[in-house]
């Protein structure tokens, strides 16, 4: 079976069907692919893995497969591709100041998300576009050319809805008369609701909340992080049971993904848990010895997917804490590794003789 | 303006008063007067008795430092800065700026100008750690008991960044000491001293270490043992962090020496980490990951070793325009070379203390004399890294904190 062969199996297959140890043999040659791809195509990747892995040729398992940390994006504009065949590029949602990470999409690996994309949602949405309701401003997505990892998502996302209507203005103050429109005429039957956590917890729940809408035939699709919520102690089942006495809204899937890896998006099943799609798995490794953690233990996460093949973002170490909660023994339909997502690795600042002070007295 | 005072007193306090009450102790000591070494060894003994200061190696170490028994031999060292037609005297008020979370390292500053008989103004920062609150309350112990005289030798102060304060406080200073990152430096110079003040600068710095591998290779396994736990306490205690820990290893041998010396020593200093149970944060080993793959990416690197995910080691295949950023948290970098030569064109005066194990004091002031000041300014063996003198940062910090007056009868 030839790597496009093995690859459109795993897109087209039902998601989540596979046992673990069928979809590793699937997706290992497919990963080594990648690997051999990226070593040929982009020096600095090659580079990288002559020095970390002298001598390496092939990894035999999945947990082999060798890996880069998310933040070499940020410092390195990593191509597998040549610049005139850059067809987009994708930038991290950093605060000001921050270096932000860069990815760089030919055609072909934007179609890749694209399709992958929508595999995994037409497995919670069903086959159609449905009416959207977006929670963001229009703004957002008005530069084309150079996405953030915020447009992109909302851009991702909005392929598979129709009737798009953005409830937030620039200030991100809801548009309830659009809004209460948007109901009178979708309401009835089902839509879709897209928006990162947050936003869709402070600009459009909290306003929400005393109107008593009926939003029971909505699906809510949500991501970014809990990072904002934990601070207003907003836990995920808060979070559902929030929207369900407010809105009657039952069908929330909260999503875990990454810029680095548009596309390869783990998605909440019921229980609660995310689940890698099929072309898609994820590692957990102890931090100290970068091993690989059995199910049970917290650890780095570490992402793998088929998709990127115009730059080096195959098998990638986030900065995320998470947990495999079993192999193959999911209470719901879903086969593989359920897994939570624990949080950001909390930063560290070493302090030395001089460091620290520099930003207080510049202050 | 109001600082709040840590020392002598705990109050708030009107700016203006600290410089007049500092202004007006009218009774100032002579260099290593018998009073002031008398209360280095009470606070060195108040901190013995400490039971909350055991945790803390460094406070320990600063304890030994200061007892008495130690100061003496000082005493005689600084008497021999004097010559038939000159004296020591004070230099009268320091304004001593530590850094905002290193530590205890400003204290070897302000009890070498104590002993030259200063009266001292310590500004601290808001976020002080641990060691600095509690070495704050044991002072005031010590000076509770003391002769009342003392009580205005030494006034510690807290408060923000207001530049005012610091202006005002520069104005009465006749010494001004800063230590901290170069933009510090930068910012604290700007405020204006009187004309006759001087200034000493402890800025960033970087230090490293040299092996003569044979040498390594010709030890028995406890010495090569030994050797590694003592760079293992230069390097670890303050995660590799402190300006004198070293960061890059050279070792001097031919090819084959080096780099069964480098196996050897850096295996061994893996188990000593192992033995002393050292555990960075995930942050910080995360942190230590990334950096180690950007090196790969832009520097000569030509290897990469993990040892097992405890101690990272990047082989550098040239010194040309050697990079002196470094993530802390125990990675080293390292070069392997014929002799110490290989440094000469690399030294920046950024570079402050070269640990060294194997070389003979000919061949270590071969490499002074090629330097001639374009930097290093402590050569000590592996183990001393930390180890205070007063001998720093090109300073000996006895004479820059004290006046020779010239005398001819």
């Amino acid at each position: 079976m030839s790597g496009e062969d093995r690859f459109n199996q795993l897109l087209e297959a039902p998601q989540y069907g596979f046992p673990q140890s069928q979809k590793e043999t699937l997706l290992l040659p497919l990963l080594n692919e990648l690997t051999d791809r990226h070593r040929v195509l982009c020096p600095e990747y090659k580079r990288l893995i002559s020095l970390l892995h002298p001598g390496m040729i092939q990894a035999d398992s999945l947990a082999e497969v060798p890996f880069i940390p998310v933040g070499l994006f940020k410092t390195h504009a990593l191509r597998s591709i040549p610049v005139e065949d850059v067809f987009k590029t994708l930038t991290s949602s950093g605060t000001t100041g921050q270096q932000v990470s860069q990815i760089f999409l030919d055609r072909e690996t934007a179609r890749r998300q694209t399709v992958a994309l929508g595999r995994i949602m037409s497995h919670i949405l069903g086959p159609d576009r449905l009416p959207m309701i977006v929670v963001d401003s229009s703004a957002l997505v008005r530069d084309r050319a150079r996405f953030s990892a915020r447009a992109a998502g909302v851009l991702g996302m909005m392929n598979f809805g129709r009737n798009h209507y953005y409830s937030l203005d620039e200030q991100m103050n809801l548009d309830e008369t659009g809004l209460l429109g948007f109901l009178e005429k979708f309401g009835a039957k089902p839509f879709l609701i897209f928006g990162f956590t947050f936003m869709v917890w402070q600009y459009f729940f909290e306003r929400i909340r005393g109107m008593g809408l009926d939003l029971s035939q909505g699906t809510l699709v949500h991501s970014g992080g809990w990072k904002k919520l934990q601070e207003r102690a907003v836990t995920n089942l808060e979070f559902r049971r929030s929207f369900e006495q407010a809105a009657r809204l039952t069908r929330i899937f909260n999503f875990y993904g990454m810029v680095e890896q548009v596309g390869s998006v783990y998605v909440e099943a019921e229980d609660g848990l995310l689940y890698p799609p099929n072309f898609a798995d994820i590692i957990v490794r102890d931090p100290a010895t970068m091993r690989e953690l059995p199910p049970g233990e917290p650890g780095v996460i570490q992402v793998l997917s088929a998709l990127p093949l115009s730059y080096p973002g195959h098998s990638i170490l986030t900065e995320d804490l998470g947990v495999i909660h079993s192999i193959d023994g999911s209470s719901s339909d879903r086969r593989g590794k359920p897994f939570s997502v624990l949080g950001r690795i909390p930063k560290s600042e070493l302090r030395g003789c001089s460091d620290t002070h520099a930003v207080e007295a510049a202050a | 303006m109001i600082v709040r005072e840590v020392a002598p007193i705990e109050q708030f306090v009107e700016a203006a008063e600290v410089t007049a009450r500092l202004q007006a102790a009218e009774s100032s000591f002579a260099p290593f007067a018998p009073e002031v070494i008398q209360f280095c060894g009470r606070l060195s003994r108040l901190i013995f008795q400490s039971k909350s200061a055991r945790a803390f190696p460094d406070l320990q170490a600063l304890a030994f430092w200061m007892r008495p028994a130690g100061l003496g031999p000082l005493n005689e060292s600084v008497r021999r800065l004097e010559t038939a037609h000159s004296r020591l005297v004070p230099r009268g008020i320091v304004f001593h700026i530590p850094p905002a979370n290193v530590d205890t390292m400003f204290v070897y500053s302000w009890i070498v100008s104590l002993l030259m008989g200063n009266r001292n103004l310590i500004r601290i920062s808001s976020s002080e750690t641990p060691q600095v609150a509690l070495l704050c309350q044991i002072l005031n112990e010590a000076l509770a008991e003391a002769d009342p005289v003392f009580q205005n030798q030494t006034i510690i102060v807290q408060y923000g960044h207001e530049r005012e304060i610091t202006e005002l406080f520069s104005r009465s200073a006749d010494v001004r000491v800063i230590w901290g990152g170069d933009q510090t430096v930068n910012a604290i110079r700007s405020v204006p001293l009187p004309p006759h003040a001087t200034e000493l600068t402890f800025p960033d710095r970087f230090s490293l270490c040299a092996i003569r591998a044979k040498k390594y290779l010709d030890l028995d396994e406890d010495q090569g043992n030994s050797l590694a736990e003592k760079f293992y306490n230069d390097t670890f205690w303050f995660d590799q962090m402190a300006c004198s820990s070293p960061r890059l290893m050279l070792w001097c041998g031919d090819k084959e020496e080096c780099q069964l010396a480098s196996r050897l020593f850096f295996t061994r200093l893996q188990a000593c980490i192992h033995r002393k149970g050292y555990a960075p944060e995930v942050g910080v080993r995360m942190n230590r990951f990334t950096f180690a793959c950007q090196a790969i990416l832009d520097r000569p690197i030509t290897a990469y070793q993990d040892f097992q995910g405890d101690l990272p080691v990047l082989t550098l295949g040239s010194l040309e325009n050697f990079s002196r950023e470094h993530c802390g948290g125990g990675l080293m970098l390292e070069f392997h070379s014929s002799g110490l030569e290989a440094l000469v064109p690399a030294v920046t005066h950024r570079d402050q203390t070269l640990t060294q194990f194997g070389f003979d004091s000919v061949e270590l002031e071969r490499l002074i004399r090629l330097l001639n000041g374009r930097g290093i300014d402590r050569i000590v063996p592996i183990g001393e890294a930390l180890r205070f003198q007063h001998f720093w940062d090109g300073y000996d910090l006895f004479q820059s904190l004290s006046r020779s007056i010239y005398v001819h009868a």
